[in-house]
């Protein structure tokens, strides 16, 4: 009971910091929310026995990206004050009919009486460390991750050229 | 040799960023152009021998590429459009050319990226090829940092990111009960799935993922901004291909040979394909902007290609892919011709256009036939698709006896009129009618022969797959999907 | 080589249309010297096609066209022999008539043109062996005669379309017959169509062809067209066809039709419908034209009145009436044409034709007032003449039938005499106008034409067993033209005969007493104009109210804004309904669509939502 409790409680959390990353005005206080926000996902990851795929979470999405981002807004301009707050309370009132949303979809959900039986039909299951099966079993898929990066990285590197001439 | 279709693109990209190929650059846009001339004339004419000769990529990296009836007709797309879109590129950026050879590397990751997507044969390299297609489309609607334009990439970025989490999602439900991620594979997985609910909720999943890309209403939210706001060439290959090969190819594979055949989601497939329809027509008729309006007659001829896929026979197969491959050639046609109208008036707002039929004889002409061809006027090649699939409904529902079949059946032929309608209307506003005061003709007076090609080259297309559809479908071998997966 | 020649009477005229077409802005007398020149030339090759076509099988040009059942077939046998001499011979005559006459008159050229390709269309007529080459031919008539009238006066040219529609309607009727005909004898070749039954459809067919050939030759109700034409086509036209040649071709064909082609015995209705319609021809026709007050008028309603003769001689099926009603129309042909011409002598030389102005004028044009006297005294039938002849054979045959015929056609008589003698009283006796002093009789070439047929008419009188035993009755079937001489100077029944002459006499007798009352000729008859309920129909009638054309146009305009009322409802359906719908579906959704990104992903998620939700409910 208690580790369905602290799941709950875990899952409420990732997504007020979600919510609250997204809502915040501040860019930087979005930052460091996305770094909250990952912080508390490489928890629950760790708690489904996944340390891996939470050490990953937590250097990368918790710690080196929110970095790069801190620093870029570091060099940009403060905004003003009163703007901030008019922009803040926009979105909230834009924003405002989401909770709405999310309460009828889950009230609808919830009489749709939909089955909840998440047993899968395993596969074939391999019982080698993550490590084996990313880089012997599945590299195609690693190098298929890598292309994309490769690919975004390129797309980025044309952006900024042209912004250079520009 | 498979891998050439991607290996190619990549040497090409690398070979026009290196530090000093100025040379090079000059030309890059011809390159991509010939390129994917090549491209389009080997599908049609490579010895089959040499396609299943062994390939690179198969022995490095376990990257199997396999060539079915469906990857021919896709290839051949990707070709034309990506043809098209090398040409105009070459006359819209004509004064800066490293610019311009900016704009072609993109264009050929997108080209290496759809490539891959139609010859992979498992699930995760097609959804890596679909992101590498989905990024490349992203930084080529910003190109221009418009305001408007960084706005369209930002909606499709957003919208393909939730399409992303669902795909991702579900490939990763797949993978967990089938072990592997190639198509033989999963397809077994499925069928001895006995419904449970993980196997439902992975096929739904990436099927709205797949939506998400293709553009379906209610998904469709960000194809408007992305196609009117991006420049020219850009707008010619987004709705041209990339969104038949990152949505509608994909699903088409997925639905015919690897996911069980289900009329559930062929129902959803169905009833989405017709709203879409209906929605696209309906708000392209409002339109004053010559890039929305043809936005809109996407999704909504994107909706037929689905409803036939929905219907699940094989001739709404056959329908549903030759309409795929003709609104590739017509709407790249269409998008040629709203570049060339942008490029010798400088704008696509259809209230301040008029009379230009005389000043520009060739687009006229291409744009009749496109638009005839896309309102499904015999002998053009889009009736033929189009009467397919309406056969194929009505056959369903007489064979089935659902009504819902002779509905969409009606709708399909209903809205082919409204779509006359409206590329009808557009034809009058821009080429015909009263020319308005301040419209001044820029550039130059010769129509630039970079235009003019792809524009014959196509409306050829469109015109001779017509004249002999009848001999296509009854040698057959071009469209038949099943047999050779 | 016979045969060949057959194809002379359409073509020659023909030739001499196109020439005169191509000459163009040639003189008057070129123009009409070659118009002559073909018009004798047809008629020469008429003539000298007579001796060989004079018997039953005649000459047959037959030449393969379209498909086996469309050939191209002429034949010209003993009973339409004679009727092409006549029709060449008067169309030789009223051209030379027309020489002169139309002088300093606009349109020449297309007047020739015009009179030539008319007299090719009758040739063509008259000579067809197959149902549909008659039709082509017939048609043919309808365009010129609508041409010829358009050149008359300005504004002829209503008169012009009216006419194009009242004989256009009865051409559909023909054609309708034609091909009802030609369904029931297998066959289109008039020679070989043999005695049809009149049975159910075949009665019908025949009462089709019957109104087709009746209308042409102008009975009514398709007549309202002719007393507008007369005033306002060019004289000669008048003269040429509806006095004339369309009575030749009309009633040549309606004797073809209930003589060879279909079994007209005297029983049947249709031989009651044709007495019935000959017989309110004549009467209302020639009550009509007692009070007009106007030469060209009153000539045309006669011409209207005397079909009804023909056609109820037709209608009788007894030999005396058959052969009395050909007789009829030939003696008709002549006396009609001779008073039309001399109505255009009046006309040219004084420039009017109304009788309140004419007078007087018999010192001035004596001899175009000696032919009017005898082509009135044949029409009125006037003992010894021509029409009184075929009249008596008329008679007879009317009595045979019913008394109701003979009496009709003996009112008839009557009433022709009474106003023909108010015409030649109000037109050439009684006061000259002033104005018309200087009047002086036509040339020549106009008087020529008008003196020979009055010399014909005379020669038919007392010597009309020349035509009827000679000409009409060898030309009809045994059966029809009976076994007796129908022909001879004395009359075959006294009795008849008194009764005829005595219908002249009180036509006479009534002429000088309305004299008396009124003191001028042309009043003479104003007491038959406004008795009681006479009046009443004479008045509705020059209001138009018993025109069929015009009630005709009344229901048209009706039923026009009927369909215009129609058609509004479904216009408003196809262009309001659906665009409104159209617009207010487009409005709605973009509304939808203001491009908030958030919204779109709120659809996104809540399409993802309902069709995976959906999927796992149905799959």
């Amino acid at each position: 009971m208690t580790e369905n409790s602290i799941n709950i409680v875990l899952v409420a959390a990732l997504v007020l910091a979600a919510l609250w990353t997204v809502m915040t005005a501040r860019t930087l206080r979005s930052a460091i929310g996305l770094a909250i926000t990952s912080a508390i996902l490489a928890i629950i990851m760790f708690r489904l026995a996944s340390p891996l795929a939470a050490v990953f979470e937590l250097s990368v999405c918790a710690g080196l990206i929110p970095v790069i981002f801190i620093s870029t807004i570091g060099l940009t301009a403060r905004v003003e004050e009163e703007s901030m707050a008019a922009k803040q309370r926009e979105k909230l009132r834009k924003y405002a009919a989401l909770l709405v949303l999310v309460l009828v979809v889950a009230g609808v959900l919830v009489t749709m009486h939909l089955p909840n039986d998440f047993a899968a039909p395993q596969g074939p299951v391999p019982t080698e460390s993550p490590q084996v099966v990313m880089w012997d079993l599945r590299h195609v898929d690693l190098i298929g991750q890598i292309g994309v990066l490769a690919a975004g990285a390129f797309g980025v590197v044309i952006l900024v050229k042209v912004s250079k001439r520009a | 040799m498979l891998d050439w279709l991607i290996l190619v693109p990549l040497a090409a990209i690398i070979l026009l960023n290196l530090p000093w190929s100025d040379f090079i650059r000059r030309r890059a846009a011809v390159l991509a152009a010939l390129l994917a001339a090549a491209q389009a004339a080997m599908v049609v004419a490579a010895p089959s021998e040499w396609v299943s000769r062994a390939s690179i990529l198969a022995q490095t990296l376990h990257l199997h590429l396999a060539m079915t009836g469906l990857s021919r007709v896709m290839l051949l797309c990707i070709g034309l459009a990506m043809m098209a879109a090398a040409c105009v590129t070459q006359v819209m950026f004509s004064d800066d050319f490293r610019r311009r050879a900016n704009f072609v590397s993109l264009l050929l990751v997108s080209l290496l990226g759809m490539n891959g997507a139609v010859l992979v044969t498992d699930l995760f390299s097609l959804y890596v090829f679909i992101e590498v297609t989905s990024i490349s489309s992203f930084v080529l609607i910003a190109f221009t940092l418009e305001k408007k334009s960084l706005e369209g990439a930002i909606k499709y970025l957003i919208l393909s990111a939730v399409a992303t989490v669902l795909m991702l999602g579900s490939l990763a439900l797949l993978l967990l009960m089938a072990g592997t991620m190639d198509f033989a594979g999963i397809k077994e997985a499925l069928a001895s799935s006995n419904g449970a609910l993980v196997a439902k909720l992975a096929i739904g999943g990436f099927v709205c993922g797949l939506l998400i890309k293709g553009g379906l209403v209610p998904f469709h939210g960000w194809v408007l901004g992305a196609y009117s706001a991006s420049p020219a060439p850009a707008s010619v290959l987004l709705a041209g291909i990339v969104t038949k090969v990152c949505g509608i190819y994909a699903m088409i594979r997925l639905a015919t040979s690897v996911f069980p055949p289900n009329a559930a989601v062929n129902q959803v497939l169905m009833l989405l394909g017709a709203v879409s329809i209906v929605v696209g027509a309906v708000l392209a008729l409002r339109q004053t902007d010559m890039k929305r309006l043809l936005a809109y007659s996407s999704i909504s001829q994107v909706g037929y290609i689905v409803l036939g896929l929905g219907c699940g026979t094989p001739l709404a197969w056959a329908g549903a892919i030759f309409h795929l491959f003709n609104h590739t050639v017509f709407k790249s046609l269409l998008f040629v011709n709203s570049a060339a109208v942008e490029r010798r008036t400088g704008t696509t707002d259809m209230s301040r256009l008029g009379q230009l039929g005389s000043a520009m004889p060739l687009t006229n002409l291409t744009s009749v036939l496109a638009a005839l061809s896309t309102a499904g006027i015999p002998p053009l090649a889009g009736f033929w698709s189009k009467l397919l699939i309406i056969l194929a409904l009505w056959q369903a529902g007489v064979k089935q006896g659902q009504a819902m079949y002779f509905v969409y059946a009606a709708v399909a032929v209903l809205f082919s009129v409204v779509t006359l309608g409206y590329l009808l209307s557009l034809q009058r506003k821009v080429f015909f009618g009263k020319t308005p005061e301040n419209l001044e003709l820029l550039g130059a007076a010769k129509p630039s022969g970079w235009i003019s090609t792809p524009e014959l080259i196509l409306a050829a297309v469109t015109l001779a797959a017509g004249l002999l559809a009848p001999l296509l479908l009854l040698t057959g071998s071009f469209l038949v999907p099943t047999g050779s997966f | 080589m016979n045969e060949m020649m057959l194809l002379l009477p359409i073509l020659i005229p023909v030739a001499g249309a196109l020439l005169v077409l191509l000459a163009g802005r040639s003189s008057h007398s070129a123009r009409f010297g070659l118009t002559v020149l073909a018009a004798a030339a047809t008629l020469a090759v008429a003539v000298l096609l007579f001796p060989q076509a004079n018997n039953a099988t005649g000459i047959t040009f037959s030449h393969a066209w379209a498909s086996p059942m469309f050939s191209f077939e002429l034949r010209l046998y003993s009973l339409s022999a004679w009727i092409l001499v006549a029709a060449a011979a008067f169309a030789l005559l009223v051209t030379l008539y027309s020489w002169h006459y139309m002088a300093g008159r606009p349109h020449g050229m297309l007047f020739c043109l015009y009179l030539l390709l008319t007299l090719a269309m009758v040739c063509g007529a008259m000579l067809a062996n197959h149902l549909v080459v008659l039709l082509f031919f017939w048609e043919g008539l309808l365009l010129t005669m609508l041409g010829m009238i358009a050149i008359g006066r300005p504004g002829a040219w209503k008169t012009a379309f009216k006419a194009f529609v009242i004989v256009g309607i009865s051409d559909l009727c023909m054609t309708g017959g034609i091909v009802i005909t030609g369904l029931l004898a297998h066959t289109l070749r008039i020679s070989d169509i043999d005695h049809l039954a009149t049975t159910g459809l075949g009665g019908l067919g025949m009462a089709l062809l019957i109104i087709g050939a009746t209308a042409k030759a102008g009975s009514m109700p398709f007549h309202s067209w002719i007393p507008d034409a007369a005033t306002d086509a060019p004289l000669p036209f008048m003269a040429l066809l509806p006095a004339s040649i369309e009575k030749l071709v009309g009633i040549y064909f309606l004797a073809r039709i209930s003589l060879d082609m279909y079994q007209m015995s005297r029983e049947s209705w249709l031989s009651m419908m044709m007495m019935v319609v000959g017989a309110v021809t004549i009467i209302l026709a020639v009550a009509m034209a007692l009070v007009q007050k106007n030469y060209k008028r009153l000539l045309s309603y006669h011409a209207i009145s005397q079909v009804g003769y023909m056609i109820l001689g037709v209608g009788t099926g007894l030999p005396a009436g058959i052969v009395g009603g050909l007789f009829h129309m030939v003696n008709n042909a002549l006396y009609k044409s001779c008073l039309f011409m001399t109505g255009g002598a009046v006309e040219k030389q004084t420039g009017t034709s109304d009788l309140n102005e004419l007078g007087g004028l018999g010192s001035k044009m004596p001899l175009t007032f000696l032919c009017f006297i005898v082509a009135a005294a044949s029409i009125s039938g006037f003992p010894l003449t021509n029409g009184f002849y075929s009249k008596e054979l008329l008679y007879a045959g009317a009595l045979d039938r019913g008394l109701i015929f003979y009496l009709a056609a003996v009112v008839g008589t009557f009433l022709t005499s009474a106003s023909f003698l108010k015409l030649g009283h109000a037109a050439f006796l009684g006061k000259r106008n002033s104005r018309h002093d200087a009047v002086r009789e036509v040339p020549f070439s106009m008087l020529l034409p008008m003196v020979l047929i009055a010399a014909v008419c005379l020669l038919f009188g007392p010597g009309n067993a020349l035509a009827v035993d000679h000409l009409i009755r060898p030309s009809l079937s045994a059966a029809a033209a009976g076994e007796h001489h129908l022909g001879g100077l004395l009359p075959h029944n006294w009795l008849l005969a008194e009764l005829a002459a005595g219908a002249v006499l009180l036509a006479i007798l009534n002429h000088l007493a309305g004299w008396r009352r009124y003191g001028s000729g042309l009043h003479a008859v104003d007491h038959i104009h406004h008795a009681p309920v006479l009046s009443f129909m004479y008045d509705s009638a020059a209001k138009g109210w018993f025109d069929p054309y015009i009630i005709g146009r009344h229901i048209v305009r009706v039923v026009a804004w009927i369909g215009w009322g129609m058609d509004r409802v479904v216009d408003w359906f196809s262009d309001g309904f659906w665009v409104r719908t159209a617009q207010f579906g487009g409005w709605a959704l973009a509304t939808a669509h203001r491009g908030r990104y958030a919204l779109y992903v709120l659809w996104c998620l809540a399409g993802a939502a309902a069709v995976i939700g959906f999927l796992i409910r149905a799959m």
